[in-house]
Formats: C-alpha cells, sequence, structure tokens
C-alpha cells in the first residue's frame, strides 16, 4: 500500500502545503518554469531506477550527465545536431562497459560507479579546465528543445516520452521482466536462463543514455556546458528514487510511479524556499528525506545482514 | 557395558509437521564408542544435535550421569564436557587456531576484550600436543587443510578436559565423509586414543566404519530407533532391513507403458568426472524414461545433476543431448538444448520470490507466446500458464499472488510448470522435487511426471527415499562416494529389494 500509493500521497500534501503558504507557486506560468527546471533531474531518477531495480546501485548517472553537457559543447563545432546522438551513443557505450564490468568482475556497482563518477566529472572538469563552454555552432535541434509549445515546454514531451517508453519496454519487453526478477532472486533468475551479464550491459546502457539526455536538456535551457552539474543532482535523483516506492534492496518498484517521486524530490527544492529555508540547507533536507524514504521502502528480508 | 554416562530418554523433537525424532533412547557408557546408522532423514544429526545442545527437544530427557540435564545451548554443553565435531565445521576461517579453540570456552585468555596472545598460544599448544597435531597455534584456520581443520575441531572439544572434572562426550557428525584413507585411519586412531577419558558417538553414512570404530551400534529409521545391536551380533543384513525400517512401500509399484523411444538416448554420460569427488560417471536416459538416482548425502548424484546445468565443475568425460555433444553447460545452453533443472533449494534458487505466480511460470519460456517474438503477449502466457496450473493442480487463488504465498508443495509445482511451458523441453532433471512437500503435493507430483514421461519427456531425478525411487523409477541408478555402485535396470519386471538399493548406498 505504501508503495503504490504513498508516493503519490507525498506529492499531494507536499503541493497542497506549498500552495497554502504561496498560491503564486501553482500559477501557470510558474509550473512550467519548475517543470523546464525539474525535467534534467527527472531523467536522472529514471536512469537511476533501473540499476537500482537491478539491486545495485549508478552513482555516475548525474556525472553522466555533466559529461553530456560538455560532450554536447565540444562535439557541436564538427558535428552541428549530430552532437546530440553522437553524445547519447557514447553515453550508452560507456554505461554498457560499466554493466560489463560490473557483471563480469562481480565488483559491486556502488564501486565501480563510483570510479565512473570520479573519472567522468574529471574528465569534464579537465576538458573544459572547469569553466562552462558556451555552444555557439549552428544548432537547430538544441533551442528547438528549449522551447515551448502553447506554454508547454518542449522538454516536459521529451520526459514524457522516456517515460513511457521506458513503461512500456518493463512490461512488454523481455528485459522488463528479467531485470525485475534478477532484482528479487538472482540465482534464481540465472537458473530460470536470465543472461545476468546481458541484461547487467543493457541496464547501465540505458542508464547512462537516459543521464547524458538530462544533461542534454540542461544545455538546452543554458546553452552553455556545465563542469559542476553533477554536484548539485546526485542527492536529489537518488531521492527521487526512494520517494517513488523503488526500493534501493532491488526488484521493487518501477517508473510509473518513479514520475512522482521524481517530482516531489524537484518540489521540495521550491518547498523549502517558499518554507523560508535558506537554500544552503537543502541537502540537508534530501539527506533526512532520503533516510526516511529508505526506512519505509527497504524490504529487510532480503538483506541477510546490514553492512 | 559398563554404568551409564550419558542417556537418552524418550527424546521427540518436530520440526512444523515433520517428526525428526520419535521417542528415542539411546545410553553411552564409560569409554564406550557407539555408532549410529540410518539412511538420510532418519533422525542421526537430529539425535546429535540435541544430545549437544545445538536444539531443544520437544519431549524427553537427557541424563548426564544419572542428573537429568537441560541444555539451552552448545556452551551450556561444553561446560558440562559434552562436544559435537561437526560435519558441516565450525571453526571461524580468519581467526587463528588458538583462538578458535578456546573461543567458546570462558577463559583468562581474552577477558574483558583484551587478548592476551601469549599465554592463549601456550595453552593452544598444549591441546594441539595432545592429539599429536603438529601445526602452529598462531596459524589461520583458513590457511588449513579440510583434514586439519576437523583435528582442530577435536582439540577444541578435548580442551574442555581442563574444566570439567568428569570424562567427556565427544560426538562425531560425518566426520569422515570429506576425507581421504590415509585421513581417516588418522581420524580413527584419534578416536581410539581418546577413549579412555572419552565416550564417543559417531555417526558415518559408510557402514563399514562404523562397525569397525564401535562397540554397540543403534539404528535409526524415520526418526524411531529400530534396534540396539552389540559388535558381536551384528548382521550386516540384517542391518540394511532395519535401515529400511517403515519405508518399505506399501503400495504396488503402477505400471505404465512408455511410447515412441527415440534410437537415441536423450541424455549420455560418459566417463564423467565433476569436481573432484564425483565421477567417472556413465549414464543414459532414453526418450520417455525416468531414471531415479539414490545415494547418501554428499554420494554425488545432485553433484552430477548440478553439472548438467553448468552449476558444478565438469572436469572430464563427454555429455551428449539427443546424440548430439553439448560441450559447455551452462544454464542458457542448457535450456536451449531443451534442458529443465529443478533445484533442490527451492527458495533460493527454484523460484523468484516477490514475482507473481504468472511471473515465475512465464520468465523461462514466456517469450515463446510472445509477438514476433519480442512484444508479450500477456494473455496468452497467462493462458498457458493457468492451463499448467490447472494440470499441476497448484492451488492458489489466482495467478498474480506473490509465490512465497503459497505452501511448499504449490510453490514446487509452480516451479516445475516453468519448464514444461516450454514447447521444446526434452529432459527435466529434479534434484530433490519431493523435498518439504507433503503427501497430497507428493502424489500428484509422482502423478504428473509419470504422465510427462509417457508423453516421451525424458526425466531424471534425485530420490528422497527408497519408496519413491521404487515408485517412479524406470531405472534405479545408485551411487556412493562419488561413483555409480550399482544400477537396476527395468524396475518394471524385476522391481529391487530396498536391501538391496542400501547395499549399495552405504
Amino acid at each position: 500500500m505504501i508503495r503504490s500509493f504513498g508516493p503519490l500521497v507525498v506529492l499531494a500534501l507536499l503541493v497542497t502545503m506549498v500552495g497554502a503558504v504561496s498560491p503564486a507557486v501553482l500559477a501557470p506560468q510558474s509550473l512550467a518554469a519548475f517543470i523546464t527546471d525539474a525535467s534534467p533531474l527527472l531523467l536522472l531518477v529514471l536512469a537511476s531506477v533501473l540499476p537500482i531495480l537491478l539491486g545495485g546501485i549508478d552513482l555516475s548517472v548525474a556525472a553522466m550527465a555533466t559529461a553530456a553537457t560538455m560532450g554536447v559543447a565540444l562535439l557541436a563545432p564538427h558535428l552541428g545536431s549530430w552532437a546530440l546522438p553522437a553524445t547519447l551513443l557514447i553515453a550508452a557505450a560507456i554505461g554498457c562497459l560499466q554493466g560489463w564490468v560490473i557483471a563480469v568482475f562481480q565488483v559491486p556497482s556502488f564501486a565501480i560507479s563510483l570510479g565512473t563518477l570520479g573519472m567522468l566529472s574529471g574528465f569534464s572538469m579537465y576538458l573544459t579546465s572547469a569553466t562552462p563552454v558556451p555552444i555557439d555552432a549552428d544548432l537547430p535541434l538544441l533551442p528547438l528543445l528549449g522551447e515551448t509549445v502553447r506554454g508547454i515546454p518542449n522538454a516536459v514531451f521529451v520526459v514524457l516520452a522516456v517515460w513511457i517508453l521506458l513503461i512500456a519496454a518493463m512490461r512488454y519487453l523481455k528485459l522488463g521482466r528479467q531485470v525485475h526478477s534478477i532484482g528479487l532472486q538472482e540465482r534464481a533468475a540465472v537458473l530460470s536462463g536470465v543472461s545476468a551479464v546481458r541484461v547487467r550491459v543493457v541496464v547501465y546502457g540505458l542508464s547512462a543514455a537516459c543521464a547524458a539526455m538530462a544533461g542534454i536538456l540542461y544545455v538546452s535551457q543554458t546553452m552553455f556546458s556545465s563542469p559542476t552539474f553533477a554536484d548539485q543532482m546526485l542527492l536529489p535523483a537518488i531521492v527521487g528514487v526512494v520517494l517513488g516506492g523503488t526500493a534501493i534492496s532491488g526488484g521493487v518498484g518501477g517508473f510509473v510511479m518513479s514520475m512522482v517521486g521524481g517530482l516531489t524530490a524537484a518540489f521540495l527544492r521550491i518547498a523549502s524556499v517558499v518554507l523560508g529555508l535558506p537554500p544552503t540547507s537543502q541537502d540537508i533536507v534530501y539527506g533526512l528525506v532520503v533516510l526516511v524514504a529508505v526506512g519505509f521502502t527497504l524490504d529487510r528480508a532480503k538483506l541477510g545482514l546490514v553492512k | 557395558m559398563t554404568a551409564a554416562v550419558y542417556e537418552v530418554q524418550g527424546l521427540t523433537k518436530r520440526f512444523g509437521p515433520v517428526t525428526a525424532l520419535d521417542n528415542v533412547s539411546i545410553v553411552l557408557g564409560k569409554s564406550e564408542v557407539v555408532g549410529l546408522i540410518g539412511q538420510n532423514g532418519s533422525g542421526k544429526s537430529s539425535l546429535m544435535k540435541t544430545m549437544a545442545g545445538v536444539q531443544m527437544p520437544d519431549d524427553g530427557q537427557l541424563v548426564l550421569r544419572g542428573r537429568p540435564l537441560r541444555l539451552r545451548s552448545t556452551s551450556d554443553a561444553a561446560r558440562m564436557g559434552i562436544g559435537l565435531v561437526h560435519q558441516e565445521q565450525s571453526l571461524i576461517p580468519n581467526l587463528t587456531v588458538a583462538e578458535n579453540i578456546f573461543l567458546d570456552k570462558p577463559c583468562d585468555y581474552f577477558r574483558h576484550g583484551v587478548y592476551r596472545w601469549k599465554p592463549l598460544m601456550q595453552a593452544a599448544k598444549m591441546q594441539l600436543a595432545k592429539i599429536e597435531l603438529d601445526i602452529r597455534p598462531d596459524t589461520l584456520v583458513e590457511k588449513l587443510t579440510f583434514a586439519q581443520r576437523q583435528m582442530v575441531e577435536l582439540a577444541k572439544v578435548l580442551s574442555l578436559e581442563e574444566t570439567v572434572e568428569d570424562d567427556l562426550v565427544v560426538m562425531f557428525d560425518e566426520p569422515t565423509s570429506m576425507l581421504s584413507t590415509p585421513e581417516i585411519d588418522d581420524l580413527f586412531m584419534q578416536i581410539r586414543r581418546i577413549r579412555h577419558r572419552a565416550s564417543v558417538v559417531f555417526i558415518s553414512h559408510r557402514m563399514e566404519e562404523v562397525l569397525e570404530l564401535s562397540d554397540r551400534v543403534y539404528v535409526l529409521s524415520d526418526g524411531k530407533q529400530m534396534a540396539e545391536r552389540r559388535k558381536a551380533q551384528i548382521d550386516c543384513d540384517e542391518l540394511y532391513e532395519l535401515m529400511v525400517g517403515r519405508q518399505r512401500s506399501t503400495e504396488p509399484r503402477r505400471r505404465f507403458s512408455r511410447q515412441g523411444i527415440a534410437s537415441r538416448p536423450t541424455l549420455e554420460l560418459a566417463g564423467l568426472q565433476v569436481g573432484a569427488s564425483v565421477g567417472p560417471v556413465d549414464l543414459e536416459v532414453g526418450q520417455g524414461e525416468i531414471v531415479g538416482l539414490i545415494g547418501v548425502q554428499g554420494s554425488g548424484s545432485e553433484a552430477l545433476c548440478r553439472a548438467l546445468f553448468g552449476l558444478e565443475d565438469i572436469r572430464d568425460g563427454e555429455v551428449r543431448v539427443a546424440g548430439e555433444k553439448f560441450a559447455k553447460p551452462s544454464p542458457e545452453s542448457a535450456i536451449a538444448r531443451g534442458i529443465g533443472y529443478l533445484p533442490a533449494e527451492r527458495k533460493k534458487e527454484g523460484m523468484v520470490a516477490g514475482a507473481s505466480i504468472v511471473d515465475n511460470m512465464t520468465l523461462t519460456f514466456g517469450f515463446e507466446y510472445a509477438v514476433a517474438g519480442l512484444v508479450a503477449n500477456r494473455a496468452r502466457e497467462h493462458r498457458e500458464a493457468s492451463r499448467w496450473a490447472k494440470r499441476l493442480k497448484v492451488k492458489a487463488a489466482s495467478l498474480e499472488e506473490k509465490i512465497e504465498r503459497l505452501s511448499g508443495g504449490n510453490q514446487q509445482k509452480a516451479v516445475l510448470g516453468k519448464w514444461l511451458l516450454g514447447s521444446r523441453l526434452r529432459l527435466l532433471v529434479l534434484d530433490h522435487p519431493t523435498r518439504g512437500l507433503d503427501p497430497g503435493a507428493r502424489g500428484d507430483l509422482f502423478q504428473t511426471m509419470r504422465e510427462l514421461a509417457a508423453e516421451g519427456l525424458s526425466i531424471l531425478f534425485v530420490a528422497d527415499t527408497l519408496d519413491e525411487v521404487i515408485q517412479l523409477s524406470d531405472k534405479i541408478v545408485v551411487m556412493r562416494d562419488g561413483k555409480v555402485s550399482a544400477v537396476f535396470g527395468d524396475v518394471d519386471n524385476h522391481p529391487p529389494a530396498e536391501e538391496d538399493i542400501v547395499k549399495a548406498m552405504v
């Protein structure tokens, strides 16, 4: 019950509370601005869900988004609009490699992805000398992402499309069932013919591509690459996943509610401002929320011992 | 027999609906070696564990040197001078030998969490010297061989001598199953040495070992004490008969015909060597044939089955499936060749707990019913799954229920259903399929296995009991110490006697 309606209840309560204090926040224009601002985070939440469903975690999603902003900035002068698909492909390839290393060498995913996080943010810093790089090439596709249609930002359509595709894939493709079975009981899944290696490669590839898309949405709003984008995004992304009812113990949860969790995580930022908390205290809020939400969603029966 | 040192009176131990020990009484005399004989699940280990304080009895009592005794834990038992040398070794691998020896004892060497290494090592050295074990007390246990660890376990038990005034009671639970012949000789020498200051209870699945070592033996069957024999009165054939006990099959074996016998057997094993201790094994399973494997724990029948699914290391030999060579088995490649495997560890390996019954059943072959093999057709999958669920008599309110909410028998049926959903399934490998099943579910399972075989499916299964293997198999293959020790073909016309099977097992 907590898992099916909990995320919605939390979001509704939060919105009602903020709306009561400051109705202006819920005006159409401010909502459009909110959703545009939140769209990279929403994609990062979706990117984080897949590895967590497998029973692992990918700490490198936010760093991957950062690297993607840099990728677009560096590739655009050479490739034009093709810089966007090229960035997505490179990201997916890095993600697949990461999944392969995790599966074949049996290293915990948090350790591998922590290394990836370091390398990706390091590269982003190094290649751009830690300064935002402006995107000044002729790149018709990118500004299009930043525009609005009848007041609805195009970024929303991107997020919706990715969301719906992922929901459909989980429901109708072999992958979905295999991801859940590995997350719930890997040995039984493998003994039923599921290839743990193949599934991990695909999952981490997809996750990285989603993360890169988040970076692209971010650049479309700023037209600058951002070497520090990741610094503020990793925690909110994981907050979004757990607020969406996905258990970090794996197997349980899914994409439908993750969107709700992502919206809640994004709205928390507005809420803390409206409630008069200083912006510097935001991570304290996220930290607290993550503890409480994990406590509610964790499947303790699956943890043999507490580490 | 001299005065009784340790007595067990009317002991009963139940686990849920299963009675592991049923009113068992045994007596252990001073300086006596007593052997326990029985098949798997006859209650030997349970009896020993209860005597050592690992578990508490539901009924009956323990009497030590004439005084009733209540053991709440193994350390209670240790205080009274009762120690168990475990079948699954109980040492902590990343600690030193010395620490392990004194771990469970109140002693001065690590009082208040502070180690006093020197006296600890000194004391351990003395304990090791008692059984002439030539290893340094500061060695980490993980660096020792299996046999050395067993000896350290013995030293750990014998070190009770210093804290207990009376003679010890030392129990050995299958100590020889992992040892080589010289190592076994060494262990036996130690057991004979300690008997002047200890009474010994000994379990082995090798009958000749028990007979060699023991002054007296008790035979257990189905949790009941069947007989007590002195060494001089022992008649091996009679012991085999007693071990069969109540398990003698009461219902007559039903005949069933086989059809469509293919020219090539479904499965052929030639000189198969699995790991270090199993093989070489030659075995054939024909189309529509049910082959039953039986052996005591560790005989290798489980390992053989697991090897076919790539879960054990195949060192040598050949596997052929329907005549074609099957080089490197893995779950995926085995499934591609039409082999299904029902693991003995249902909860860990058989079913995905947390997923629904239908998701479990369609996990492997669900996409045979998908649109273009790609997009799941949930309605069709569901229909197929419920067709098999009905045939297997899975009792569930709905197939959307989580599988872990079913009873063990129904879980097992659902896991079996997962394989039957595959249209190209040729061979089912069932590892202890009836373990933990109630009689009703067992009957359903047997019925289905017979029907499937009649339809041409080949079945290789590891049996839990004699009754089961005789009831169900077309061919019975008995394993002992990793090798095939007897084959009884044509069970239909010449059913073997239970005693003959037991003889080949122990």
